[in-house]
Order: structure tokens, then sequence, then C-alpha cells
């Protein structure tokens, strides 16, 4: 195999500045109109656009704090709530005549199914302490206000004032229910300590809705928002 | 004489741009550009990708949204993840190289399976997601969850009425990458670990599989043959652990808690073998979903992120308002 001519032939030649220039300037000019990447940020690609261009909230989730979030909820929101609750007549009322319109009326949901909740405040003669709640009687039926640990989400699907997409996911929503439950137990249930057989309860909370009167026992069962025993 | 200047280093330089040109795209086309058009019929279609169906109560999910999307006008394909995220991973591929207009999404794994949401939205395919939920607000449409912490709850407090105070208990966990696992077991505990006298002597996964569970259980019953229950998360392995009591000779003495609401377990509930288990409704999930699809794809934009389906507790005093995967008519 022969060397190029032009290895041989030609004589060293004098540098041409020019060309270089010339041609990292196109080269240059080429990487700046079609860059051979991008840098762009995950939330660009990773699709803050709605596939329909509608917007939607691509905020980072705050650092959820859920007993934080309980306490400003109850002081600010929860509290004024008990006080202007719905009185408990009507809606024992109304669940005698008929549990399911009496649900459909009165009472609250979050999301789909069929838990429902009411939430109401109410005044009454108490007829039975037992482990766990008390048992008060008001126009003539019977309801309980718990005493002992608290579980569920009555309080905070009942009183209205939550949502899921208010907190960053369902195991936070779940987490703010755990605090609050926390709350009734400490700050409401020790007055609950003085309830003897015939004093007057005054009370304002949450209560499942039941799809049918119960055969026996309590018609309806509530976690307490406020709660004052009277001799 | 004298030569001609050499054209090589320009054309060296033209030919490494041109390669360099060649491997790059604009990251605002649409991620699907480059694809075949889409098949005549992905003009109505609408895929339904789920974590298994190697659980009845999976199968019923899947078939619900297949055939509800049907009843809307849409083809729907079903896709088994097999509770594998590669697989899950490959099926997003497809759905989205394929033309598929909507994704009804039941995720493996709540973290891992963002990305694939992710990819399809940048694709323009919304992805509704049933029952599982992933850990982004940002990603699908909307999600229709069952709250699986509230029914552990409810149930908790029925195993705190049914075992007592006091006794020994071990706990069945269903697959640990699954948000599902840890929000049933954290429900339960959240009641049953107020009371110190109920002991968990152990606690192991058994993948939300029945046989794996009957195996699980058959081992652990060598070291502690004194149980008095057994929470299991999920329905296949509280069958699983039923048998492998039955087998032990202590069906009678163990009692065994389960979670979805099978139509099997729901009849061993009212058959006393299993004490209770929580009802969820995949088929209002389901329909949710493929009613939620068909309304985006129609144009409607305001879905609330997250929608909670409740559940309810399943127990021999109220089992005959049940089956079929919900609430009798």
């Amino acid at each position: 195999m022969s060397a190029p001519s032009s290895s041989v032939s030609t004589p060293a030649r004098a540098p041409r500045p020019w060309a270089a220039f010339a041609l990292a300037a196109l080269g240059l000019g080429l990487l700046g109109v079609y860059p051979p990447f991008r840098v762009v940020s995950k939330r660009a690609a990773g699709g803050s656009r709605d596939p329909a261009g509608a917007t939607v909230s691509t905020a980072p989730a705050a650092m959820f704090a859920p007993a934080a979030f309980a306490e400003t909820l109850w002081t600010t929101q929860l509290l004024p709530a008990a006080e202007r609750a719905p009185d408990v007549g009507p809606i024992l009322d109304a669940l005698r005549r008929n549990p399911a319109a009496a649900l459909q009326t009165h009472a609250r949901r979050v999301g789909l199914g069929n838990a429902a909740y009411y939430f109401a405040r109410g005044t009454g003669r108490i007829t039975a302490v037992e482990r766990g709640r008390v048992l008060v009687e008001l126009g003539g039926a019977t309801v309980a206000v718990r005493t002992g640990p608290v579980f569920g989400n009555a309080l905070r699907d009942g009183c209205g004032l939550l949502d899921v997409n208010q907190v960053p996911g369902l195991a936070e929503f779940n987490a703010l229910s755990a605090e609050l439950n926390r709350l009734v137990e400490q700050r409401v249930q020790p007055g609950l300590q003085a309830a003897t057989v015939g004093a007057t309860l005054a009370f304002a909370g949450a209560a499942e809705a039941p799809e049918a009167l119960p055969a026996s026992g309590p018609v309806l069962t509530f976690i307490p928002v406020r709660a004052e025993v009277k001799p | 004489m004298k030569s001609r200047p050499t054209l090589r280093p320009f054309f060296g330089l033209a030919f490494a741009l041109g390669l360099l040109l060649a491997g790059c795209s604009r990251t605002d086309a649409p991620a699907t550009a480059g694809a075949e058009p889409a098949p005549a019929a992905g003009a109505r279609r609408v895929a339904v990708v789920i974590s298994t169906l190697n659980n009845p109560w999976f199968v019923v999910l899947a078939e619900t949204a297949r055939d509800h999307a049907k009843q809307l006008g849409y083809e729907a394909t079903i896709f088994d993840s097999q509770n594998d995220p590669a697989k899950e991973s490959a099926h997003f591929d497809n759905v989205i190289s394929s033309g598929y207009k909507a994704v009804l999404f039941n995720c493996t794994d709540a973290k891992g399976s963002i990305a694939n949401v992710r990819r399809a939205k940048a694709a323009g395919i919304p992805v509704l997601c049933m029952d599982r939920e992933i850990e982004a607000n940002d990603a699908a449409v909307s999600q229709v969850l069952s709250d699986n912490y509230s029914g552990c709850v409810a149930l908790g407090q029925y195993f705190v009425e049914q075992v007592g105070e006091t006794g020994k208990y071990i706990e069945l966990l269903g697959l640990v990458a699954d948000t599902n696992t840890w929000n049933r077991s954290k429900g339960f505990h959240s009641v049953v670990d107020r009371y110190p006298g109920l002991k968990m002597v152990a606690q192991q996964s058994a993948d939300f599989d029945r046989t794996k569970a009957l195996e699980v259980l058959e081992t652990l019953l060598q070291a502690h043959p004194d149980i008095n229950a057994v929470f299991c998360g999920n329905d296949a392995m509280a069958m699983g652990a039923y048998q492998a009591l039955l087998a032990a000779g202590k069906a009678d003495k163990v009692k065994v808690f389960g979670f979805d609401g099978a139509d099997d377990v729901v009849k061993a509930v009212a058959e006393g073998k299993i004490t209770a288990t929580v009802m969820q409704f995949p088929k209002t999930m389901a329909r949710t979903a493929a009613e939620n699809a068909d309304k985006y794809l129609k144009g409607e934009r305001n879905f609330p992120q997250r929608t909670p389906v409740a559940v309810e507790l399943v127990t021999r005093s109220n089992v005959s308002k049940f089956g079929d995967y919900g609430r009798k008519p």
C-alpha cells in the first residue's frame, strides 16, 4: 500500500489559522443550533404539564407535621365548630323516624362508601358510667360519650372541616386522625372523669351514623370535642 | 506542484457533528414521536395495568375496570404485572407505543411505579390509579383508594373484643414494598398496641400469597404453638393461615383475621372459620376509575387527586349483608 501522494510531494505548508477559526466557529454555531444534549429539570421532564394542557399542582409536598396541623385545627376551627354545632335532638328524632333518611339529611361523608358521621351537640342526664363511656339520656333517647381510648375517623370525617387532598396523602390523613383522637384523650376526656350518674353532661362531638337503629344500647356514640359535667 | 488543501479535517468534523445530531432530539417533542402510528382501534383503547392476577381480588378489580371501560365505549386490555416492577415498566412501554388513550392502573410499588406514570403522562396518556396509592400528587389524574388504615383500625378494635386484652398473636404481612401492607399493619397496631397484654410473638411477610402464608405459619407454629390469633394483611393469607391451623389441629382455638372481603373468606366468616375480614370495594374503585378516565378523555379536568373509599368490617353478625366483593343489593 502506497502512502498518499500528498505526504510525499507536498512541501511543508504554512499554517492557515483562518481555516481553523472558521471550522471552529462553524462547529460552535452548529452546536448552538443543535445542541447534543440539553439539561432540563426533572420537574419539566417529568410532567409538570398535564397531558391535555391543564395545570396541575407540582409544588413538592411540604414536610407534613400531623401534630402541629391537628393543634392548629383544634384551636382555630374545631372548637368554634363545636360551639355552633347543630343540636342532636332533631337528629335523634330523624333517626327514630327513618335512619336512612336521617343519614341523607344530617350526616357527612368523606370520599366514597357507606361510612357517614354526625357532628352535633347536646345536654342530658348521665344514666350510667361504664368502662370507656358514659351513657346520657336526652329527649327520650340514650347516646354514649366516649371516655376511654379513641379510635377511628369519626372526628376527622365528621367535623366537616377536612378533606384528604388538604394533606400529602392517605398516610398523612390517617396520622392526622390519630392526632385528633389523641387531643380528645388529652384535653377532653380528663374532664369526664368527674362524671357521675345523675349529673348533667353538656357535650359536642362527632358520632358514626348507624344504618339502622340498634336493637339495644345507645343510638349514637360521640367522640367529644367539648364536654362539661355539671352536678 | 502545489497541492490543494485537504478537506479531510472538515469532513471529519462534519461527520462527528452528524453523528451527534443523529442522536439528539428536542425535549419538547412528543415522547411518541418516531413511533409507528397507532392502529385505528387505538383511538378508543384503554389499558388496565394490574399488579397481579394471581389473586381473585385483583382479578375482580381488573375485570370490572375492563368491563366498565367497554360499557363506556372503549376497547380495553388487561396487562398483568405479576407483582414485578420490570414487567409493569414493559407494559407501560407497550401502552405508550401502541397508542392507548388512558391507563387504569393498580401499581406494584408506591414509589417505583411513579416513573411509569410520569412517562405515560409525558406521552399524553392519563393514568388513573385504583386501590393502590402512588406517592406522588402530580403524576396520576386521580387515585381512587381503599382506606386500608381505617379498615384495620376497625379490625383491630374487633380483634381486641374477640381475643380479649391479653393473649399472643402472629402477624402475617403482605408485600413489604406495598404501602397497603404498612397502612394495614399500622392501622391494626394503632389499636392493639394500646393493650400491653396482647403480645405479638412473630411478624413475617408472606407476600399476600396463600401458599406462602400456609408455609410461613406452619414454621412459626413450631416455635409458637400457644398463640390465640393470627392477623393477616389480606384474605389469601388468611385462608393459608387457616389451612395451616387446620393441619395443626388448632383451627378451633386460634382466631384468624383477614382483609379484602374475598368471596371465599366471606363464606368462611359465615361458617365461623375466619373471625373477621374487611370488605374493600374493588368494583366501586374500578368503575369510578373507568368513569373518571372517560370524563377526562371528554375534557373534564377537575378531579380530586385522591378519593378514599371506605371499607367495612365483616363479622359473623353482619356477614349476610356482604358478597360478590361488595354489599349485596
